[in-house]
């Protein structure tokens, strides 16, 4: 009863045949090697599961592998571009946004937008651009400060 | 002799970023579900339904049906395993933990069979097709009714139900009661809660294919306490077991204990020849994990008619729910309240009685803080009811009542060594003059502000005699580490500690590159395994930097004598006339003269004939480091500004501002994260986080829909202020700061919604319900100091 489906995962395209109910978290961990990709609470709450289908942030634990055939996926794994880190990924380092770490990939995918939209957001505008992310260790200080920090990042190497 | 922080540090007390955080923002670090071992088996709990029930039968004939090839284990296939915590006094009913139930459940959730299949997502439906026959029993829901005369024990052979009572004091309570001008009692309660990481726990086994090395996967932050516990259980040789504890998602004392899955799953996996493999899904995390506080504490005051508190007398109640935890059993919530109740104060009588009350609910473990976060709530609560109704300003109430000086013996017994509790007050009332001065100008208006907080001690990195006295299962303090230089220069710790979000590879790399004249990104920190580690009993109870980075300092002070005395010869000086820096050894009076430091780890290893004469070849060196007796004590202040709609009860957090002291720091970025991370945690203690039971036991906030935790809506930014007064009785004058940030804030917040309210609150969570029914009864339209229904 599997039925096959194609996902271009990170640039790498796969066809590959899954149980219509394997969630996408699953198959992107097991079939393409994203453990980045974590379960934090398996029923939509906390975002630690967070990547993106077709540029749109999407929680992994909520939808079918199935669902997203034909779609074109990034994960944690595909936004550093070899060595260099994306901005977003240097401002956590900087600015102490991680401890464990284990959030850490649904924040920075769930941030990515928001950061590469620009603006001059305010603390409670990235704070509510965040609501949806969970992050027990960090008291989400450090997460808003990386936010921040990349944005102003951004718009000085724009104006360089 | 005690290590002295060097005049000029190059890296203690820098703040880098951490060493360990490229590999966790590109999503690589491996956690314990990330690991995959060749054909391995999936495990699936089939847990218990019922709060308190009599299994009368277990039927797996529609299992075997479906799945021929599926394995299933009960409470009749484990023997006598089981988990055994009980402290060794007299005052204390034991009762080891069935790893599988035994013929009785005494919580939902607790583990009833264990069903093994080759796919995690068919192991759940084959656990589905098991039915449980239980004959529910009466359920012991909360702790009156445990307490109840005539309320029947919910273990064979015990008196009641008390996992403990005992009682605790110090100095003369009497001629404080005499001697008193006020007698002030108070009533308060702390929810039902969890430390919640985001990863839940996580267990792996695997026995090699001679049968006789048994390598344990686990989500933990006790390695070697686990394959201790494993030899002893299974029983099974300890030099056999290898315990690795991966990338870790945060534990919060959580993943301090030892837990029935972490046994069943080596039995498993020596009894099956196969791997197995068991990951908590979050339900079973918030069900039947650990949970944390649920305390009542009654307490009594005896006041001098200056405010003066002369004596304390308390009444300490905790729900511990159904079994006691290894290692720090039942007791340990209810004994750390009654040990910490003086807090900063000069009290010179006291006497506390405590005990652990058996309920039909998830066992109580330890969660930061343990027990402190509930007694700080009730001392600082009650400092603020006594400043209150003697009309002294809260400020002033408490200095009067301040430790005198340094080192103080306190009333039980313990000595405190150097703090900064007087100057942290001066300093805090500076900080918050502007939103005392706004409260007082907001107090008839519908929107009122209210300034609180909380001043307490934190006693970190206890020594073992702390734990002796205890005569609970963890017996021991101290910590430990492995130095060594390999022949390129490049070094390797190997700490007993374990990291979770701590930061360790790069504090302790900072404290070995310190004394090796090495950069942080030269030393690489080993953590987690008890194959590389030297023995330890893990990473919790704020001992973290204290120990095991005092041990790394040690032993990497070993080593750098031995380069020294190499460089010595080589560059015809005295050892102490040279100085280890930017990679090499040089004269410190002529840098001009020099070696670099990998030459001389290469000599030692490798090109040994030029060593001095009789000296050993290597380069490495093992140290540990007790806790000194009575712990060194970190203290802080904590604030919260409010601000309530007293039409509706809404309350927002205006400001949060700690000053805190925790002698030396190693690295501000690391200790700026653990204050802010764990004051948000207390944040969601006061506030939103509760763990919610019916009357007939069932659990009713079973996911994160339920269960709220903080988000980042909701918070203020965390001002956080240090003052540094080194230690006298640890290494370089570390103290540990890991717990302290969820420690205060229930108190502060509470002192604050007590303050904007002009009544008082003596119980958590303080939600909006909670704060608009005070007002009620402020505005006399209901009377009594009701609790709060759902």
């Amino acid at each position: 009863m599997a039925i096959e489906i194609t996902l271009t995962v990170n640039s790498v395209t796969r066809t590959l045949s899954v149980e219509p109910r394997r969630l996408l978290a699953d198959v992107l961990r097991h079939e393409f090697g994203c453990y980045g990709v974590h379960f934090g609470c398996s029923h939509g709450a906390c975002g630690c599961c967070t990547v993106h289908v077709d540029g749109q942030p999407r929680l992994s634990c909520l939808a079918f592998a199935a669902q997203c055939d034909g779609m074109t996926i990034v994960t944690i794994e595909g936004i550093a571009k070899g060595d260099e880190l994306h901005p977003l990924q240097k401002a956590f380092i900087e600015e102490h946004g991680l401890q464990c770490g284990y959030c850490t990939p649904g924040f920075i995918m769930a941030m990515l937008p928001f950061v590469e939209r620009g603006g001059e957001p305010t603390e409670a505008d990235i704070r509510e651009a965040m609501s949806g992310n969970i992050c027990r260790c960090t008291g989400y200080h450090g997460i808003v400060a990386a936010v921040r920090r990349a944005i102003a990042d951004r718009k000085s190497a724009a104006n360089a | 002799m005690l290590e002295r922080l060097p005049e000029q540090p190059r890296y203690i007390g820098a703040r880098i970023t951490r060493l360990e955080d490229p590999r966790l923002v590109r999503g690589q670090g491996r956690y314990i579900d990330d690991l995959v071992m060749p054909g391995m088996l999936h495990l699936r709990l089939l847990r218990s339904e019922f709060a308190h029930a009599r299994i009368a039968g277990i039927d797996a004939s529609m299992l075997q049906e479906r799945f021929p090839a599926a394995q299933i284990f009960t409470g009749a296939d484990i023997g006598e395993l089981a988990i055994r915590a009980a402290a060794d006094l007299p005052s204390v009913q034991k009762f080891a933990q069935p790893i599988l139930a035994q013929q009785r459940v005494r919580f939902v959730g607790e583990p009833v069979a264990a069903i093994l299949l080759d796919d995690a997502y068919a192991v759940e439906d084959a656990a589905e097709l098991v039915l449980v026959d239980y004959d529910p029993l009466p359920v012991v829901a909360d702790v009156e009714t445990a307490l109840a005369p005539g309320a029947v024990p919910l273990f064979e052979g015990w008196r009641n139900n008390l996992f403990i009572e005992q009682t605790r004091k110090g100095g003369d309570l009497d001629a404080a009661r005499a001697a008193a001008a006020h007698v002030i009692r108070r009533t308060y309660r702390n929810q039902r809660q969890a430390g919640v990481p985001m990863e839940g726990r996580g267990v792996i086994a695997m026995l090699d294919p001679t049968g006789r090395i048994l390598t344990v996967w686990s989500s933990t932050q006790i390695p070697h306490l686990l394959r201790t516990y494993l030899a002893e259980e299974l029983p099974w040789p300890e030099n056999q077991i290898h315990v690795i504890a991966p990338e870790v998602g945060g534990g919060f004392g959580v993943k301090g204990h030892i837990f029935a899955e972490e046994v069943l799953v080596a039995w498993l996996a020596i009894r099956t020849r196969r791997p197995v493999k068991w990951i908590e899904d979050r339900r079973e995390h918030l069900i039947a994990s650990i949970h944390a506080r649920d305390h009542v504490h009654t307490l009594e005051a005896y006041v001098a008619a200056d405010g003066k508190v002369l004596g304390l007398k308390a009444d300490i109640t905790v729900d511990v729910g159904a079994y006691s935890v290894w290692p720090f059993t039942a007791g340990s919530d209810p004994g750390m309240v009654a040990k910490v109740l003086p807090g900063p104060y000069d009290i010179q009588g006291y006497e506390a009685t405590f005990r652990g009350v058996a309920t039909n609910k998830c066992p109580i473990g330890t969660y930061r803080g343990v027990g402190r976060p509930s007694a700080v709530f009730s001392q600082e609560l009650l400092m603020d009811e006594i400043a209150a109704e003697l009309r002294i300003d809260p400020f002033t109430l408490r200095e009067r009542n301040l430790i005198p000086s340094f080192p103080y013996k306190n009333v039980l017994g313990f000595t405190y060594d150097e703090g900064s509790y007087a100057e942290s007050l001066v300093r805090m009332r500076e900080l918050l003059a502007p939103d005392i001065a706004a409260a007082r100008a907001s107090r008839d208006k519908p929107v009122r502000i209210g300034v609180g907080f909380a001043l307490f001690l934190e006693q970190t990195a206890h020594g073992t005699p702390d734990f002796i006295k205890r005569r609970s299962p963890i017996e021991t303090g101290y910590e430990s580490a492995k130095v060594e230089m390999h022949p390129d220069g490049r070094v390797t710790v190997d700490t007993g500690l374990q990291c979770h979000g701590q930061g360790h590879e790069t504090t302790l790399a900072q404290l070995a590159a310190e004394q090796l004249g090495v950069p942080p990104e030269d030393v690489v920190v080993r953590h987690g395994n008890t194959m590389t580690s030297p023995y330890s009993v893990g990473t919790w109870g704020s001992r973290g930097i204290t120990l095991g980075g005092g041990a790394a300092y040690r032993a990497a002070g070993m080593l750098r004598d031995k380069l020294l005395s190499i460089a010595a010869q080589h560059l015809q000086a005295t050892p102490d006339a040279i100085e280890l820096a930017d990679r090499h050894a040089r004269i410190k009076s002529d840098p001009q003269r020099h070696i670099p430091i990998a030459k001389l780890a290469r000599w030692a290893q490798r090109n040994v004939e030029n060593l001095p004469a009789g000296m050993e070849p290597g380069l490495h060196a093992v140290a540990f480091v007790d806790g000194p007796a009575d712990g060194a004590y970190t203290n802080a202040l904590h604030a919260a500004v409010v601000e309530i709609d007293t039409k509706t009860g809404a309350i927002k957090l205006k400001r949060f501002v700690v000053v805190e002291d925790c002698g030396t720091i190693v690295n501000p970025l690391v200790v700026d994260g653990q204050v802010r991370g764990g004051v948000v945690q207390g944040i969601g203690s006061a506030l939103w986080e509760h763990f919610i039971y019916s009357e007939d036991g069932q659990p009713l906030t079973t996911s994160f829909a339920d269960y709220l935790m903080p988000s980042a809506p909701g918070l203020p930014n965390i001002e956080v202020y240090h003052i540094e007064t080194p230690s006298s009785v640890t290494p370089l004058g570390m103290k540990g700061l890991g717990e302290g940030g969820a420690i205060g804030p229930a108190a502060a917040i509470a002192n604050a919604v007590s303050n904007a309210l002009g009544v008082p609150v003596r119980e958590t969570p303080i939600t909006p319900y909670r704060i608009w029914k005070l007002l009620q009864q402020k505005n006399g339209n209901e009377g009594g100091e009701g609790r709060e229904g759902r």
